[in-house]
């Protein structure tokens, strides 16, 4: 067996770097705890050096991404996901300043946040794969390791039940 | 949830603008484009992908790599030498067809072959034979003096240093020692091959070379050889011959004190006795001799 690329330091290194933020996103759309969603991907990127010899470098990030989601999987509990909005962001309407806008739309935004907390795992990931990473279905469905079709049903139980949370609140 | 299909399109952004407008307008689509919209300034935690790094090598793992046992070459070699002095000492002890007898001084032996034709081995002689192509050739190498009655059957032959004795049935006698080579037939007919010469020897004749010379010898009437009955005979035979005949009988080492050893001597000497043996050889010859443990001094008793 060849030396693998993966377990030489400098490859493993950038291969670190250059998925921690995702992997840890990935972790924190499932478990919604900051700190345990770190230690998942740790743990996670230690799998993969431990038993870098076994594992193929062009499959390292699907299986990154499997570790993580059966690492979740065995741990018991887990909190409420809860998302957080990042800073001076703009609303829809640029150009509307009126107060009662900006009330409405930040009505809005917990709303959102409250449903989302509320989505199953499965929906939840695929959802916020999809949104905050901007991620393409096909992307999310190789990630995942199921069809695109699973992921479009995911995506679509996900809109129904954001929407109708939003608009009965 | 009406169209589906295309807020699936518009969430992938796989929708033309033209379309999203049309679906915008189609029905209320108010809240899934503010979802779409405030959904995208969420944000995960950040993570110092430095720092992590740093805190994930505190961990100090090691790698779980392949055990990789190098052929040491010197304990292959150990193995090897095992059982090649296994497979070669087992194939001669189980694979061995080479039969080897060997008499020591002052001991007879009395061998059968394979073909029923009988051996007699006279006092340090050594006999060797192939047991499995004894069927196709009956050979024989002989070291020493022996008494063969051959019985019917293929080519009989034994094969000494001095020469090569072949008969098809019937008894002979070979002598094979120093400088001496002498083949008697009893029985039959035996041809006898020396210096790449083959004389056919008929019962009652010796073929005999002494010194590499070959000697008429006068016909015999004997059945057997005269050491099957526990004697030796000679027939003008070197006086050094007859003393080495006699070593063999009687495990004694015999000097000369101004002896002519070439001077022949015709006569008996007894396997059973030593100083009878001793004194059938001397007195003929006007000797005398002296025993001290089993070395022998001949000399003249005139003098």
């Amino acid at each position: 067996m060849n030396e693998n690329k993966l377990c030489e330091e400098t490859y493993f290194n950038n291969f670190y770097l250059e998925h921690v933020q995702s992997a840890s996103n990935f972790a924190f759309y499932k478990c919604g705890d900051k700190d345990g969603a770190l230690d998942f991907v740790q743990d996670a990127f230690s799998k993969i050096w431990v038993n870098c010899s076994k594992i193929d470098f062009t499959k390292a990030k699907t299986y990154l991404f499997t570790t993580i989601n059966n690492l979740f999987l065995n741990t018991i509990k887990h909190n409420k996901v809860v998302m957080e909005y990042a800073k001076a962001t703009p609303y829809l309407d640029k150009t509307n300043e009126s107060p009662d806008y900006i009330l409405e739309e930040e009505e809005f935004k917990k709303k959102l946040q409250q449903a989302i907390s509320l989505l199953s795992d499965a929906q939840r990931e695929v959802f916020l794969l999809n949104r905050i990473e901007g991620k393409k279905y096909r992307e999310i469905a190789e990630l995942l390791d199921i069809s695109q079709k699973a992921v479009e049903k995911r995506m679509s139980g996900a809109l129904q039940i954001l929407r109708e949370h939003i608009e009965n609140i | 949830m009406k169209n589906e299909n295309n807020i699936l399109k518009w969430f992938d952004n796989e929708l033309s603008e033209q379309d999203i407008k049309e679906l915008k307008q189609s029905e209320d689509n108010n809240t899934l484009e503010k979802i779409a919209f405030y959904a995208k300034q969420m944000q995960a935690p950040q993570v110092d992908a430095q720092k992590a790094l740093a805190a994930f090598k505190e961990r100090k793992l090691t790698k779980n790599e392949p055990k990789v046992i190098p052929l040491n070459f010197k304990t292959f070699m150990k193995v090897a030498a095992v059982l090649v002095v296994m497979l070669t000492s087992s194939y001669f002890l189980f694979f061995n067809n080479n039969m080897a007898f060997e008499t020591q001084i002052a001991q007879n032996e009395t061998l059968t072959l394979p073909d029923n034709s009988e051996v007699i081995l006279n006092a340090s002689s050594k006999l060797n034979y192939n047991k499995k192509t004894w069927k196709n050739k009956r050979n024989l190498e002989l070291d020493g003096e022996a008494f063969f009655k051959v019985s019917k059957g293929k080519k009989f032959t034994v094969t000494t240093t001095a020469g090569t004795v072949q008969v098809l049935g019937t008894q002979f006698n070979v002598k094979e020692r120093d400088n001496y080579f002498e083949v008697q037939c009893y029985e039959g007919l035996v041809s006898v091959t020396f210096n790449n010469e083959t004389v056919k020897l008929p019962k009652g004749k010796t073929f005999r070379v002494v010194n590499g010379t070959i000697e008429t010898v006068a016909d015999f009437n004997a059945q057997n050889p005269s050491w099957l009955q526990d004697e030796t005979s000679f027939d003008k035979i070197p006086l050094s011959q007859v003393v080495n005949e006699l070593e063999r009988q009687y495990d004694l080492k015999v000097s000369f004190d101004s002896v002519d050893t070439s001077q022949l001597f015709t006569g008996t000497f007894t396997h059973k006795d030593k100083n009878i043996a001793l004194q059938s050889i001397t007195i003929p010859l006007k000797l005398s001799y002296r025993i001290e443990g089993n070395q022998v001094t001949l000399y003249k008793y005139e003098n």
